[in-house]
């Protein structure tokens, strides 16, 4: 069940400052809104779930959490023309 | 971790918020509650105020979970301490289990004992669960709901939904659960807040700020913090609820930047730590006045709370720490590595080397954290804090003891306390490999924990061939008592002596083990450590060219009096010491005495941890059974003892006895071609060869040869009269004189049983007499002419004693076979403790003793406790059977 590194991109709820944001170094962040989407690549499912444990544990409210690519980022999917977003919305 | 009093007065600008101190009353009426919502939603406000309120109602204990709590026995300890002292009358007396070592389990089981063995209810308030990261523990706590005794209820607290499974209790609706939206603030409840902080707020903003919040308690208090003493309430509210910033992170910053700079100062740098007092919280804050500061803080706001009636040790509220640790990473980088070091000395200096470590490895400082560690590891073995060790270990990176020999030592000392011998082994050949690069300072004091350590696996693996000459770099390196000596810790220089005398003990190097066992228990009563002064004086039951035979049974018999004072008459270590006694005793003819602690030395051995002294305590049953005549049990044991002692390498230990006596009773019961083999078989090390003579002796006499016998025993060693007791001698002459007696010759006969009067005289050593079947050869001598008369009335009545075998020892047929629970509780059976007494003997709930006991009745067709006994007695289930 080895879980290849991947791009993944979380929704949280309100703008986040530069001490909340110091939380995650290795992800990009970027204002929507009242949103704050994060952004960056996650080795494997221990960084996913250290991602996880900050967010709660800073008590922000997570709205999304959603695996861009799966894989080296370069490997296209096989139909590009569907424009699938596995996000619950 | 430690229980937080419920006493702790609670801090201003909290709420008593009625409806759900009584929605949680509501709750308790099921057996197990669980309040499952995020961080700051005021879980823990919630019940220490229905704690507090309920104190006087029904006992309350109450536990916090530890921050990454993965250690099943620390918690469950934890758990217990917080029950017990909701007790009014505590009494240490009665609960050994402060000094006792237990695993997680054992601590469990006497949570539930402890539970139920109260009739007024209690409420166990466990908090924090979602720090439990143990899945051991969590199962236990699965455990303790199912088992949980009527009068009993538990309160779960969790950030998130517990990983216990709960259906069964469910379906019989014994679950109650208060999540998020329960905790939320009401409207009227945001108002009365404000107004109990003293804040004047409209209407319109108060709703605003409920609104804005969603009624998040932590979201609100530190609303109100902010609040209090501000210029225009109105501005800060209608600013908060124009914002799309996030809740928390906002409403902290906000806190954080209104307190004055030295409490800023103050909250930013100790966020560094789990726990803080004033005198830490100076150290890190870099000023005096923290304590006041903290306190003050407690009062005006929940973030900060104390954990102890007295005040004086305080944390943050988890929510405010983890923001404030990335303040202060994120503005003062820099100085984190030095705050860290700074933390972990002074945590060190005062005991806590657990977090010390921690900070140590967040500072970067391996070697110092491993060095640390090392240094601590034999003093945490000996704690039986098995637990802390490998939760130290697991702070390491992995792979780092290739690097650090001093933290491949701690390993290979932890896998030696889980029986992982193998693991240990390698762990052990990582450090040695490692010694050389160590500096000079250090390098003695590694290589004797690594020679003790391979002592003591040789120990426990039965393996001595490649630790003897360990043995004699040891003694030279802690015979030295130079200022390097001194450096060396107590404990460590304890535990050397003790792995060393016992390795010389089974090398029959008695006179050494007997200098160091003696110096190594003096060191131990010195420094506390009873386990280890039991441990070598247990072992000190061996006669020397100094000490006699009678004080070495003596000795014995006080090694098993202190082990007793010290509540340690029941561990393996004891083993040693019982099984002499009983050899001693059975050698002068006190058979009876020899039969009790023999056993005794059953009940408390583990062979398979300890497999030299399972030759002895062999050896001894067979002897035992020799002495009663029973040669057919006799057999079985000198051939189990045969057995056990070719599986150790390297050590003569007890192998010219078991052997020479295996043999003998082959002989005596027709079978004298095995008994050749069973000679033949054995190559001699060392060890006292006459018993191997013996042997060959009675050989020849049972196919009837006895003038073979007469030349066998003239080529033997025995007739040089030995120094100390005359063990060999005494049959040697024995055996002469019955071959004499074969071949018509009484007074030769007459003479040699009267010489063999005279050896055993000094040490009154009867058993030889039972073994070689001298009734016959004693009737040969006339009375009057003995000097012995004494001595041979003891024996004669010995002789007696073994040709009317009890019928209660006969074999019976075998019962249904008793599990290993049983039998420990079969144990007790015959002292007078009580079946609660049991229980707590054992670490198991009254019920558990009670359906054993009832398993035992039914299996040995028992009525009572007396018949129980009695009917174990005779099926020698309390005597040598072990699983």
């Amino acid at each position: 069940m080895a879980t290849l590194p991947g791009l993944y991109a979380i929704r949280i709820r309100g703008r986040l400052g530069a001490t909340a944001l110091s939380a995650f170094p290795s992800m990009v962040s970027e204002l929507k809104g009242s949103e704050t989407v994060l952004t960056g690549l996650l080795e494997d499912r221990s960084a996913v779930y250290g991602v996880l444990a900050q967010i709660e544990a800073l008590g922000l409210e997570l709205l999304e959490f959603r695996q861009i690519t799966a894989g080296p980022p370069a490997r296209a999917r096989k139909s590009p023309s569907s424009g699938e977003d596995a996000s619950p919305g | 971790m430690q229980p937080i009093s419920p006493d702790v007065p609670a801090a201003r600008g909290l709420l008593d918020r009625e409806d759900l101190l009584e929605l949680l009353d509501r709750a308790v009426t099921k057996r197990v509650t669980v309040i499952s919502a995020p961080p700051g939603s005021g879980k823990t406000s919630l019940l220490r105020a229905w704690a507090e309120r309920s104190s006087n109602l029904r006992r309350v204990a109450f536990v916090s979970v530890a921050r990454d709590q993965r250690n099943p026995e620390q918690f469950w300890r934890a758990v217990l301490d917080a029950i017990r002292s909701s007790a009014d009358s505590t009494d240490p007396e009665t609960h050994p289990s402060a000094t006792a070592v237990l695993d997680g389990n054992q601590v469990a089981d006497s949570v539930l004992l402890e539970l139920a063995e109260h009739v007024e209810p209690v409420v166990l308030v466990i908090d924090d669960l979602h720090e439990l990261k143990s899945a051991e523990a969590l199962t236990q706590v699965e455990h303790l709901l199912a088992a949980l005794p009527s009068s009993a209820r538990v309160v779960l607290s969790s950030r998130r939904d517990p990983p216990i499974r709960l259906h069964q209790l469910r379906l019989a609706d014994e679950v109650a659960e208060i999540r998020g939206g329960d905790l939320r603030f009401t409207e009227r409840e945001t108002r009365e807040l404000l107004a109990a902080s003293g804040i004047g707020l409209s209407a319109a903003g108060a709703a605003a700020l409920h609104q804005r919040t969603e009624g998040w308690a932590a979201g609100l208090r530190l609303a109100v913090i902010s609040l209090n003493g501000h210029p225009d309430p109105e501005q800060f509210v209608a600013e908060f609820s124009g914002t799309d910033r996030a809740i928390g992170e906002y409403l902290m910053a906000e806190m954080l930047e209104r307190q004055p700079s030295e409490v800023q100062r103050l909250l930013v740098r100790t966020s560094l730590v789990e726990r803080m007092n004033g005198e830490l919280a100076d150290l890190l804050a870099g000023r005096l006045g923290s304590e006041q500061m903290l306190l003050e803080l407690e009062e005006a706001n929940a973030f900060v709370v104390s954990l102890d009636a007295q005040r004086t040790w305080f944390r943050y509220h988890h929510l405010l720490a983890d923001f404030l640790r990335l303040e202060l990473r994120r503005t003062l980088a820099d100085e984190v590595p030095d705050l860290h070091r700074r933390a972990a000395q002074w945590l060190a200096d005062h005991g806590d080397v657990v977090e010390a470590v921690r900070h140590m490895l967040a500072a970067g400082d391996l070697t110092d954290a491993a060095r640390l560690v090392a240094d601590h590891s034999f003093r945490w073995v000996l704690d039986g804090q098995a637990g802390t060790i490998d939760a130290v270990l697991q702070a390491f990176p992995e792979g780092a003891s290739a690097d650090h020999p001093d933290l491949a030592l701690t390993h290979a000392a932890a896998e030696l306390n889980h029986g992982r011998l193998e693991e240990a082994a390698a762990q052990l050949a990582l450090a040695e490999s490692h010694v050389q690069s160590a500096p000079p300072a250090r390098r003695r004091r590694l290589s004797v924990a690594i020679a003790s350590l391979r002592l003591a696996l040789a120990r426990r693996s039965g393996q001595f061939t490649d630790v003897i000459e360990q043995v004699n770099l040891l003694d030279a390196s802690i015979a030295d008592n130079s200022n390097d000596a001194i450096a060396m810790d107590s404990e460590l220089r304890a535990v050397a002596l003790l792995n060393l005398g016992i390795v010389e003990t089974w090398s029959r190097r008695f006179d050494d083990a007997e200098r160091h066992l003696s110096e190594g228990a003096a060191l131990a009563q010195a420094i506390g450590r009873p386990y280890l002064e039991v441990a070598c004086r247990a072992h000190q039951v061996f006669p020397t060219t100094r000490v006699s035979l009678v004080s070495a049974r003596e000795r014995g018999r006080q090694a098993v009096a202190l082990a007793e004072r010290y509540g340690l008459g029941d561990r393996p270590i004891l083993a040693p010491a019982l099984g002499a006694i009983a050899f001693w005793a059975i050698w002068m003819g006190d058979v009876d005495e020899g039969e009790s602690a023999l056993r005794r030395a059953w009940e408390v051995a583990e062979p398979q941890i300890d497999p030299a002294a399972a030759v002895l305590l062999h050896l001894v049953t067979g002897q035992f059974h020799s002495a009663r005549g029973q040669h057919q049990a006799a057999l079985e044991a000198f051939a189990a003892g045969a057995q056990a002692q070719s599986r150790l390498t390297g050590v003569p230990a007890l192998a010219t006895p078991v052997v020479g006596w295996l043999a003998s009773t082959q002989a005596r019961l027709g079978m004298p071609d095995e008994a050749r083999e069973t000679l033949a078989g054995f190559s001699a090390e060392t060890g006292p060869m006459s018993f191997i003579f013996n042997a060959r002796a009675v050989i020849c006499l049972a196919e009837e040869d006895p003038a073979g016998a007469l030349d066998v025993l003239r080529d033997g060693p025995g007739v040089t009269p030995p120094t100390g007791p005359a063990f060999t001698l005494v049959e040697t002459y024995l055996l002469a004189g019955i071959a004499h007696l074969a071949l018509g010759e009484r007074s030769a006969a007459a003479a040699a049983a009267e010489a063999a009067l005279a050896a055993a005289e000094p040490d009154r050593l009867i058993f030889p007499f039972a073994m070689a079947g001298a009734a016959e050869l004693l009737d040969a001598l006339p009375r009057h002419e003995t000097a012995h008369g004494a001595l041979l009335a003891d024996i004669v009545d010995v002789l007696r004693g073994a040709s009317t075998p009890s019928i209660s020892r006969e074999r019976l047929s075998q019962p249904e076979e008793l599990s290993p629970s049983e039998l420990r509780v079969l144990r007790y059976l015959p002292t007078n403790l009580t079946r609660p007494e049991i229980a707590r003997e054992l670490y198991v709930s009254i019920n558990t003793v009670n359906t054993h006991i009832r398993n035992i009745y039914s299996k040995l067709g028992a009525r009572d406790r007396s018949s129980a006994v009695q009917r174990a007695r005779e099926l020698r289930l309390l005597s040598t059977r072990r699983s």
